[in-house]
């Protein structure tokens, strides 16, 4: 406890001083962040609220969500990810739903898909496994420039994220390659236009390495976590008795010399 | 789990283990101190985060956040633990419990007072009002802790306008401390269907008139702000750090929305003196604590020095 150490006659002088001036007198502060860290035990009443609901959550786990006959899966080297192209579908239709616009471009990264979907019935574990991070997706505005660069700086580094709503090709080789975006109909890109692009918080936030999505503006962040929003989809395909099958593939075309001198790190485009 | 079957649960469960430091009635003494404990953007994290979240990881968690605060209290006396925000959306929690068992926890944690963030909004204004219902019926000792906002114009929606004050004043030994809140526009962030009945009136002119009230009427010694506005929009709209240049008077400001990780407040000049304003991430990850001295015609004294929370 600070104490201010005064004799009392001139502590007399200074009270008779400042108190001319009371109202005016701010007040003193100070301040700090305590992390609420695994050192501080739970409280024991609380704990017995949660707990029971914790375990009711976690008893969901084994619940059947929908049929996935054929499974959905990353692919392995030079194939197509498609259970990113089916989580990127995801995310634009949701996008679409929350904004009530419709969303043009949706990306998320390989790097955070941790499970493939396996064949046969899913539970709400294996989504769980799919997608273990708290990310939420988050609408920004792009021009349709930096939709062309944001899908060229994902194949340069990984042979191109997982998207929704275009196709990428690149041609040549390694040493004189061209690269070709346009929508997923097959019509140009226009550069100048401006559109809504669903991705996460993560790659908005600067993760992965595709610096251009940072360029995003107007984000809305909609709260809603990527697993939230695919267990919800896959609720919605069981009440309507579809099966999760694949998406096509054919978002991305990239010549095997090409997908090793990505891998290489030895490609620029 | 039905309503009532949930609610009939968390009701055997709750036990009088604490009773929180309400306003102390009586003379007013000298000078007088308040701690202020505030979370922001919690988002239904009820649990600690897991593994693979980085450096959160490990890190929340409320029946720790309870443990915390009971100690901070039994410590330090006068305490104000409020919320600015986003207490909704994030884990199942929310989508099975709707936000429900988010207000009875804070409820049974102790919390004096929150305010409404754009995320509360989620599943409209008619489930927002049975959160605040849930919460309000649970049988606890603490009280049912209110809201604050002043910048919705709640005329359409009577129930949530009953439930939301302009401002409320909280009295302790020597000190009176006002309280009030503003939220972020509701324009691509709330769907219309969802605030209906609720209008978004611009935090500045809002604040101002009450802040005024706060200081010349109701005479308190500190006035501080929840505010579900961001920290910084870089002058796109209404944030916390242009707030005080706005509405002068204001002491603190305990933000939210921009999910900021501040490691203190940052002090923004006003044309009465100085603003705090501070956010501690979200999530619950942290706890921040900002201690208050004021002085009624005595020499001011800063309050007590730093101690270990942990247990």
């Amino acid at each position: 406890m600070f104490t201010l150490q005064l004799k009392p006659s001139s502590s007399l002088l200074l009270f008779s001083l400042l108190s001319f001036n009371l109202v005016a007198q701010p007040p003193s502060s100070r301040a700090e962040v305590i992390p609420i860290s695994g050192a501080i035990p739970d409280d024991a009443e609380i704990q017995k609220v949660i707990a029971p609901l914790a375990a009711e959550i976690k008893a969901t786990f084994g619940l059947p969500l929908v049929g996935a006959p054929q499974g959905l899966f990353r692919g392995r080297r030079g194939e197509e990810n498609l259970l990113g192209y089916w989580v990127a579908d995801v995310m634009r239709k949701a996008a679409q739903g929350v904004i009530g616009a419709p969303v043009r471009f949706a990306i998320t990264n390989a790097g955070g898909l941790r499970a493939n979907l396996r064949p046969g019935q899913l539970k709400v574990a294996d989504i769980f496994e799919l997608m273990p991070f708290e990310n939420e997706m988050v609408v920004i505005e792009l021009t349709g420039a930096e939709i062309i660069q944001v899908v060229k700086e994902g194949l340069v580094r990984r042979g191109g994220e997982p998207c929704s709503g275009v196709l990428a090709k690149i041609e040549g080789t390694p040493e004189l390659a061209t690269l070709t975006v346009t929508w997923e109909d097959g019509s140009p890109i226009d550069p100048t236009a401006t559109v809504k692009v669903a991705t996460s918080d993560y790659l908005f936030g600067g993760g992965d390495s595709i610096p251009t999505l940072k360029q995003g503006r107007k984000p809305f962040t909609t709260g809603i976590t990527l697993r939230q929003m695919l267990l919800d989809e896959c609720a919605v395909m069981a009440k309507a008795k579809r099966d999760l099958l694949p998406p096509a593939p054919g978002r991305y075309t990239v010549p095997v010399p090409i997908q090793e001198a990505i891998r290489d790190k030895k490609f620029k485009l | 789990m039905d309503r009532r079957a949930f609610l009939a649960s968390l009701g055997t469960a709750a036990v009088a283990t604490q009773v929180p430091l309400r306003a102390a009635e009586g003379p007013a003494a000298a000078s007088g101190r308040i701690t202020l404990l505030h979370t922001n953007d919690t988002h239904s994290h009820i649990e600690p985060f897991g593994p693979g979240n980085g450096a959160i990881s490990g890190l929340g968690g409320m029946a720790r956040r309870a443990t915390l605060v009971r100690q901070l209290r039994q410590q330090l006396g006068p305490v104000l633990l409020l919320d600015a925000g986003d207490t909704f959306q994030g884990t199942p929690y929310f989508n099975r419990y709707k936000g429900r068992l988010d207000y009875q926890l804070m409820r049974m944690v102790g919390y004096d007072a929150g305010t409404l963030g754009n995320h509360d909004f989620d599943n409209g204004v008619g489930m927002l009002v049975e959160a605040m219902e849930a919460m309000e019926g649970l049988k606890h000792p603490n009280p049912p802790f209110p809201f604050v906002n002043c910048n919705f114009d709640c005329k359409g929606a009577p129930a949530l306008g009953k439930r939301i004050r302009p401002y409320l004043i909280r009295e302790f030994p020597g000190i009176r401390v006002g309280l009030t809140g503003v939220g972020v526009a509701f324009a691509g962030l709330v769907a219309p269907k969802n605030h209906e009945g609720v209008t978004w009136r611009d935090p500045y002119e809002s604040l101002n008139p009450i802040v005024k009230r706060l200081r010349e009427v109701e005479k308190v010694d500190l006035v501080v702000v929840l505010s579900h506005l961001g920290y910084n929009t870089n002058g796109s709209a209404p944030d916390d750090l242009h707030l005080p240049g706005q509405v002068p008077g204001i002491d603190a400001i305990i933000g939210g929305h921009s999910h900021t990780f501040l490691e203190t407040p940052t002090k923004v000049a006003q044309a009465q003196g100085e603003t705090l304003v501070f956010q501690v991430g979200f999530g619950g990850v942290n706890l921040g604590r900002m201690d208050f001295a004021v002085a009624r015609g005595a020499v001011r004294a800063a309050s007590g020095a730093a101690m270990p929370v942990l247990g």
